[in-house]
């Protein structure tokens, strides 16, 4: 039966062409930006190397001061972050923690080029919690860090500026009027990835200044590595724990009474960057529900595109309809008939949906638009597309085939439009 | 004529329900990347205020601690005068200043000031005397600020034309106080009014704009975080290692960057123009594949009815009548999906659910998406409908 529905789908789509064309376009072009979209936030939020414990970890990326006049939002300091945070370290779920710096352009001048980098200071433990691929060497230690070594891990991208791709161990570059000998090289880490990308990373101890010690408000983030995911909730309320805390031991308590932070996921973390206004309360459910919305309106008009293609073209079969009905088939059966072959179609049209993303994300990755990007069509990318696929399809196919299945035999005999 | 066209249209109206939603929503989506266009185009044609060709952008950071004192500050102070003086002294750099904000600045420094009960917000900037010789603002009234400034018993403002209009309309601005301020400190004058000025760049929208006096010999709050300074034209980019190096020998603890600022601005074009192009490229391909289907619907329709334009043909209608008839049948649908459409999107300013975009920009836009969906139904229903004037009557009324 099924192997029958096949053998006709393939033969209504082979007959008239130029439909059959119209329809593959719509629905190739329409999951092609699905897929380059679904690729884009699976390189940004899912576990990827070297963030492959990015599903428990937690970040702590912000922090705000609030007093009656006054309110103060930047970056957590290390201070604060080394005070009232590392101690959530002795809990019992808490594998690792680790504090780094926010990304900061840094200039050097190579045999009068100028080279300008994403520089990071970062503590031992940082590279702990990520599992980055060494191409040479192997990352600083706590013993760098304690000890204030001038040593730096480079990306790939950074040995090829800085030595034209040669081995770049034990060679000394300069930053930021610093002087840094590199220690290890590891495969770029992507742009996306705003807890762990840099070009460099070097010891926070190296810093120019000794300020940042004492600082509440600065320039670095918090990792909180989880034993394990059901240990996240647990983590986030202790954190809260800590910052009533810290709120007893504030800098300047005339100003500033009270703190606000939070201890975020990956996906919390973008919702809080990307939310305008007050972001202390954010809805990760309710921006998913929005994404998933969008998706929705944006496959209306092809979706609205190919019913009416498929209403016109089965007003092209009104009289095998007809036969069909005269000897017997239910609306029923035929409904699923034509929900079928319109399936076919889809799953047609989803496959050079592929091979264009395939094409597009490659490009992408190339142009160097999204630095570092490694977009790839990976399982659950396609996955995803699959699953988009068979929503199109049956949301295209059923209403048509609703319509076609109301016809009345005489009339659909006869040939006459529905 | 009109009438009857729009029963023949009622009469299929399951068919052309749909044909309308997919105008309706096509209408919806160039409306929004022509808008988008649009407001970029319109801030574009707007006056900038300054020169960005050959001034150069430093960012400077001078590690600045939360719990530092007078001392410390006074100390940088004296730091960052004498790096001026040495950048200024370089034989390509004709001037140079220090500021709060540089333009094309991701960040900033916004104000409100209440006026009549209603809140003016005002992006400001502390600047330096050479500000405006480094940036070429143009004065329209009264003068711009002097080194000697600070032996004033108020404190100097200058104003661009958007907030002298926006607080006074058209009163003279000059030697008016601006806020009412804390009785210990000094009062704010107005002293000049520039033309405009707009930090974010050509494709921001005109914002009022307000300027404090920085001093290099009194310490104030400001925190200069640029220092710009104009070049020679054809100053080869070897010069910024020269600068780094003086610069970081004058002050070994800072960190800087240097930047000319015509990179700075390719960035925010590039970052803001994005968006844009990602969408458009988007909104083609939807557009290319409604117009083909839509091509596809009619011609289909034409086909199912061939009797009826047939018999029309038959009862002495000239191919001309039927060509017309096809075209204006798809005008009416069209018209119902753009009619739908206007409604829909002339509540954005309506209700003010986009505060930044004028409604002359929407106003554009929607005749831009009207006009493309116009052009687009007619392009597809010109083939099929000269088939059908093509139709010999009595093959027609013969056809099954």
């Amino acid at each position: 039966m099924f192997k029958n529905y096949l053998k006709v789908a393939l033969k209504v789509l082979a007959r008239r062409k130029f439909f059959t064309f119209i329809s593959l376009f719509g629905i190739s072009i329409t999951l092609l930006v699905l897929l380059v979209t679904a690729a884009v936030f699976d390189h940004a939020l899912a576990p990827h190397s070297p963030e492959t414990r990015s599903d428990r970890t937690l970040g702590i990326y912000q922090l705000t001061m609030r007093g009656p006049n006054n309110t103060q939002n930047s970056d957590p300091g290390y201070g604060f972050l080394d005070r009232y945070v590392r101690p959530l370290s002795k809990l019992p779920g808490v594998e690792r923690f680790s504090i780094v710096s926010a990304p900061q352009t840094a200039v050097s001048y190579v045999g009068g080029k100028k080279i300008e980098s994403q520089l990071r200071r970062a503590d031992g433990e940082f590279w702990r919690i990520l599992e980055a691929e060494f191409l040479e060497g192997s990352p600083f230690t706590s013993e760098d860090e304690s000890g204030a070594r001038f040593v730096a891990v480079i990306n790939e991208t950074t040995r090829d500026r800085f030595f034209e791709g040669r081995p770049a161990m034990g060679r000394t570059i300069e930053v930021d009027g610093q002087r840094f000998r590199v220690v290890g090289v590891v495969r770029d880490v992507p742009a996306l990835r705003f807890s762990s990308s840099a070009d460099m990373w070097v010891p926070i101890s190296t810093t120019k200044s000794r300020h940042y010690k004492e600082e509440w408000l600065d320039q670095f983030h918090g990792l909180i590595l989880a034993r394990d995911r059901a240990d996240l909730p647990a983590i986030k309320s202790e954190f809260q724990a800590s910052l009533r805390e810290a709120e007893r031991h504030l800098p300047d308590p005339k100003r500033y009474q009270t703190l606000t932070a939070s201890a975020d996921t990956l996906f919390e973390a973008y919702v809080r960057r990307f939310t305008p206004g007050n972001t202390d309360v954010i809805y990760p459910g309710r921006v998913k529900a929005l994404l998933f919305l969008l998706m929705l309106l944006f496959m209306l008009l092809p979706t609205l595109n190919l019913v009416n293609i498929n209403l016109s073209r089965i007003l092209d079969r009104a009289s095998e309809i007809g036969v069909r009905k005269a000897f017997g088939a239910s609306s029923r059966t035929l409904v699923g008939q034509f929900v079928v072959e319109n399936l076919v179609l889809t799953l047609l049209g989803a496959l050079a949906g592929l091979v264009l993303a395939a094409v597009v994300l490659s490009a992408l990755n190339s142009s160097g638009f999204l630095p570092y990007a490694r977009l790839a069509l990976n399982y659950r990318v396609f996955f995803y597309g699959l699953i988009m696929a068979l929503f199109f399809g049956i949301l295209s196919g059923v209403y048509p085939a609703w319509r076609m299945s109301k016809l009345h035999p005489v009339q659909a005999l006869r040939g006459r439009s529905v | 004529m009109t009438r009857h066209l729009l029963k023949l249209v009622w009469n299929r109206k399951r068919t052309n329900g749909l044909m309308i939603l997919e105008i309706f929503f096509s209408f919806l989506v160039v409306f929004m990347v022509a808008t988008l266009g649009i407001y970029f185009l319109d801030n574009y044609q707007q006056p900038l205020g300054y020169d960005w060709q050959d001034v150069w952008r430093v960012t400077v950071d001078m590690k600045v601690g939360d719990n530092d004192d007078e001392a410390m500050a006074a100390a940088r102070l004296k730091v960052l005068k004498r790096l001026l003086g040495e950048i200024e002294a370089l034989e390509p750099v004709e001037s140079a200043a220090v500021a709060m904000v540089s333009p094309y600045d991701q960040g900033g420094w916004t104000s409100s000031t209440t006026i009549d009960g209603k809140e003016v917000e005002m992006e400001s900037n502390g600047v330096s005397a050479g500000f405006a010789e480094v940036l070429g603002l143009e004065l329209v009234a009264g003068r711009w600020f002097r080194e000697d400034d600070t032996a004033l018993a108020w404190k100097p403002i200058v104003i661009d034309q958007d907030l002298a209009h926006t607080l006074w309309g058209d009163e003279d601005p000059l030697g008016r106080q601006l806020r009412e301020r804390d009785p210990t400190e000094k009062p704010e004058r107005v002293v000049g009014v520039v033309r405009e000025f707009r930090k974010s760049g050509e494709l921001a929208p005109r914002t009022n704009f307000l300027f404090q006096h920085m001093s290099l010999d009194v310490p104030s709050w400001f925190r200069a975080q640029s220092i710009l300074l104009k070049v020679r034209p054809d100053t080869p980019a070897a010069f910024e290692e020269e600068l780094a190096r003086l610069l970081q020998g004058v002050a070994p603890d800072w960190s800087f960057r240097i930047k000319p600022l015509a990179e700075a601005r390719t960035s925010v074009f590039r970052s803001l123009l994005a968006p844009l192009v990602a969408g458009g490229t988007v909104a083609f391909f939807l557009l290319l594949m409604v117009a083909l289907g839509l091509f596809g619907v009619l011609w289909q329709n034409l086909l199912q009815r061939t009797r009826e334009l047939g018999l029309r043909r038959a009862a002495g209608a000239s191919r001309s009548a039927v060509h017309r008839q096809v075209l204006y049948e798809q005008v009416i649908l069209t018209s119902f999906g753009v009619l739908l459409g206007a409604v829909v999107v002339i509540q954005i300013p309506i209700l003010d659910l986009v505060g930044f975009i004028r409604p002359q920009v929407f106003a554009a836009g929607l005749l831009f998406a009207a006009a493309a969906m116009y052009i687009l139904s007619a392009l597809c229903a010109f083939y099929p409908s000269t088939l059908a004037s093509r139709l010999h009557p009595a093959e027609a009324l013969r056809y099954e």
